[in-house]
């Protein structure tokens, strides 16, 4: 269905992430629907350096496919998973 | 009698001889210089377990370092079991830790206490029985012993027999003769030796050896030569065998025997002559870019165990190495932030989360099973399996944490280890070190 594509997620662990709800973005793999695995890796990461610069937007972050997602939250990562793998 | 003491099976000359006499007494003035304390570390682990159906333990252990750098174990054991013979335990033993305390030599110490010490009527003993271990700050070991089973000296994973020597005390109540009679007279033994690195002291209460007794593998006991053999077996199963897990070993495994419901008493003291062991604890960023490398360094020739605390520094230190950081996705904790793993490092936690939760066990210790474990929890058992923790802490501010939309309220890197070193100086006795980059 998804050929051999693969969508690499990587989830901030740092502190700012984290206390800003990045504690949350680390169970993703509970969300992901069946119909994706296999075709989803999950990564967490030290600090990514995005919450010391203000022009990234706000904490947690994530970077789905090398595009940073900033005040990321599990349906908005998802939402984006589902863009990259072409289901929209 | 023999006058001084050696190490019967040590294959090496016997070192550490000692004249036996009260002129070398702990507050003698020190002639020859001994091993340098700082390259020794004494670890003092004990562990108990009651009579089952007792409310209170019989037997008592007491341990405690003085001003003068003197450390005084004592065990007891009360005769019978239950609260009146824990109340005559602890009677001995807080008069045998505050004489020797105060330094009175462990001779005397012990003479006074057995002429305190009420006589059982009908079997013509004593009501408590004791060990009592007494280190100066060369290292050197007095101990005299009076009706526990005898203690057991593990030298390079061998058992030596320090040669004791036997001192007749009267007995209240029993008609005095001179010369004084082995048989009515109570016998202790006091012994003393030099210790050296890698030294195990173990003294035990009667419900070690006897244990399992009546029951078909030990009919009378699992009895001393076994238990000496058991305890080298653990040694030689994990050579660097902490204190307190071979005292917890050795007390299981005679509730074993007893089938988990304590006939007796079960208490074990392990007294550990260890080199220190080293930690490394790296948290924050430095202050100035340039000093990465130094950081680095650091990291790289440190002999001990390290840590790093804080995914920045991680990262600062991986760059410097070409070494990757991964962070660990398994077991993920709502209050602290995953561990890491780096080629080199013990582990690598985040930074002012982790040590927050940190100090907050720290200040609730001692029992740590009971808390979830996590990157926190870990860190902490490192800290306490070490005895000199180095810390080096990053002065870089964060920017980040500054910011006021922070649901929490996040310290400053250097309180927050300060409140942790002196945690650890004051309820854990380690020694701590803080330096600032
Ligand atoms: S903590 Fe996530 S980008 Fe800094």
């Amino acid at each position: 269905m998804y050929q051999d594509k693969t969508v690499k997620v990587v989830v901030c662990s740092g502190t700012a992430c984290y206390v800003m709800g990045g504690s949350e973005l680390l169970l993703l793999d509970d969300h992901i629907p069946s119909r994706w695995k296999g075709h989803v890796e999950l990564e967490g990461s030290p600090c990514l350096g995005f919450c010391k610069n203000k022009t990234q937007g706000k904490a947690p972050f994530a970077v789905i496919d090398g595009e940073v997602l900033s005040e990321a939250t599990i349906p908005g990562i998802l939402k984006k998973i589902e863009e990259k793998l072409g289901e929209t | 009698m023999h006058n001084t003491i050696s190490l019967a099976t040590a294959t090496k000359p016997p070192q550490g001889l000692s004249p036996f006499d009260e002129t070398t007494a702990p507050s003698a003035p020190h002639e020859r210089p001994g091993p340098c304390l700082d390259e020794l570390f004494i670890e003092v682990g004990y562990y108990q377990e009651k009579k089952h159906g007792q409310g209170a333990a019989g037997d008592v252990f007491l341990s405690k370092k003085t001003s003068d750098g003197h450390l005084i174990s004592v065990l007891s054991d009360g005769l019978g079991s239950g609260i009146k013979a824990g109340v005559l335990a602890t009677l001995t033993a807080t008069m045998a830790m505050q004489f020797v305390a105060e330094d009175i030599p462990i001779q005397r110490a012990a003479r006074i206490i057995m002429k305190t010490l009420p006589v059982c009527k009908e079997r013509n003993i004593s009501y408590a029985t004791f060990t009592i271990v007494d280190i100066d700050g060369m290292n050197r070991v007095r101990i005299i012993e009076y009706d526990n089973p005898p203690y057991v000296l593990i030298r390079q994973s061998v058992e030596c027999e320090p040669i004791k020597k036997m001192l007749l005390v009267h007995r209240r109540g029993v008609p005095k003769k001179s010369p004084p009679e082995p048989f009515t007279n109570a016998r202790m033994y006091y012994s003393a030796f030099e210790a050296l690195p890698g030294d195990r002291l173990i003294f035990f209460s009667d419900g070690i050896p006897q244990s399992g007794m009546g029951s078909a593998p030990f009919p009378l006991g699992w009895g001393n030569p076994a238990v000496h053999s058991y305890i080298q077996q653990e040694i030689a199963e994990k050579p660097d065998i902490s204190a307190r897990e071979l005292a917890q070993h050795l007390v299981f495994r005679a509730l074993l025997h007893d089938g988990y419901r304590a006939f007796d008493d079960i208490t074990c003291g392990v007294i550990y002559f260890r080199k220190p062991r080293k930690l490394l604890v790296l948290s924050g960023p430095p202050i100035d870019s340039n000093r990465d490398r130094e950081l680095a360094d650091l990291f790289t020739r440190f002999p001990g165990k390290k840590i790093v605390c804080g995914g920045t520094t991680a990262t600062i230190i991986g760059r410097e190495l070409g070494r990757p950081v991964r962070v660990c996705l398994k077991d993920i904790d709502p209050e602290v932030p995953p561990a890491s793993s780096m080629e080199g490092a013990d582990l690598v936690t985040e930074g002012i989360i982790t040590l927050g939760k940190v100090a907050e066990l720290l200040e609730q210790g001692p029992r740590f099973d009971r808390f979830r474990a996590n990157a926190a929890l870990h860190l902490v058992e490192f800290l306490l399996d070490s005895d000199h923790i180095d810390f080096v802490v990053g002065t870089k501010i964060n920017e980040a944490h500054q910011d006021p939309s922070m649901p929490v309220e996040l310290e400053i890197r250097r309180n927050i280890v300060k409140r942790i070193a002196s945690l650890l100086e004051e309820r854990y006795l380690k020694k701590t070190t803080i330096r600032f980059i």
